[in-house]
């Protein structure tokens, strides 16, 4: 459940650290982001000498949520943080790894290239 | 379809029960209902909560080394599907359940022998130094038809014989 000012770790190499939730992209009054969702987030915290810098604006894709994912198997699942990937306009990722767990929906999503790339797909 | 055991108390976890905790390091805690997930939460050690099967494999008072806990280890090769194989693994589940049922009774009867004498032992001790708390010293010496009750007897009731 990410809305605007929700802060999500960042769970690639990108170089941003933290991100900070701006907007939800889908439906104009859409409240909340859950996982697979896209959000407009501003980069909070950086780290130094990457291409991406703090205050800069970037989409990304919410990979970890605190509040749980249901699934139609009946399993719920619930990570320890909220985290999201930066990406482009098109969907790919702006880093080349990423870090924690993913979960398996991000597939159903399109977005095989993190799914890939992730260290562990639940 | 995999029936998992909750990481606090050891139940089977069955299919939409529960909720799985997945921490940053990619563990899985599954828990089999809120009560554990809970508990978890409030960082408490499976091994200290007494209602766990933890707690009791620890402590003694359940089985912790058997043959018929070999069958239900944890096991990552798919098999192939066979009508027989199955029909035999479901007589077989059968079997062994009955098996570890009576290897833990005997394990319980074994850790409960000598308790019947004991107590036995304890309550006519009981009787004879607490009896004033029933009787006053000196109606028992007023009244010589008055006597003790005896703890051998397999009656339930302890009635005074007067």
């Amino acid at each position: 459940m990410i809305q605007p000012q929700t802060h999500l770790n960042v769970a690639d190499n990108s170089g941003a650290r933290e991100l900070m939730c701006i907007r939800i992209i889908g439906a104009s009054n859409r409240r909340y982001a859950h996982i697979g969702d896209v959000i407009v987030a501003v980069i909070k915290e950086a780290v130094p000498n990457m291409p991406l810098e703090k205050s800069e604006i970037v989409r990304a894709v919410i990979v970890r949520t605190c509040k749980e994912l249901k699934r139609d198997s009946g399993m719920i699942i619930r990570y320890d943080d909220n985290a999201a990937v930066v990406i482009d306009q098109e969907g790919n990722p702006k880093g080349t790894r990423i870090f924690g767990a993913i979960p398996r929906e991000l597939r159903q999503f399109n977005f095989t290239k993190i799914v890939s790339l992730a260290p562990e797909v639940l | 379809m995999r029936l998992e055991k909750c990481w606090f108390c050891s139940s089977t976890v069955y299919p939409g029960h529960g909720i799985q905790f997945v921490r940053n390091d990619a563990k899985i805690f599954r828990f089999c209902r809120s009560k554990c997930h809970k508990n978890f939460k409030m960082k408490r050690n499976p091994r200290k909560v007494k209602w766990t099967k933890a707690y009791r494999r620890v402590h003694g008072k359940d089985m912790t080394q058997d043959a018929t806990f070999e069958f239900e280890r944890k096991r990552n090769r798919p098999e192939r599907y066979d009508r027989h194989v199955a029909e035999e693994t479901l007589k077989a589940i059968k079997k062994i359940d009955k098996v570890r049922v009576d290897r833990e009774a005997r394990h319980y009867a074994k850790r409960m022998k000598g308790k019947k004498a004991q107590v036995q032992k304890e309550a006519a001790n009981e009787l004879e130094q607490s009896i004033h708390m029933v009787k006053a010293p000196a109606a028992l010496q007023k009244e010589p038809s008055l006597t003790l009750p005896k703890v051998y007897q397999k009656q339930t009731e302890d009635r005074m014989e007067e």
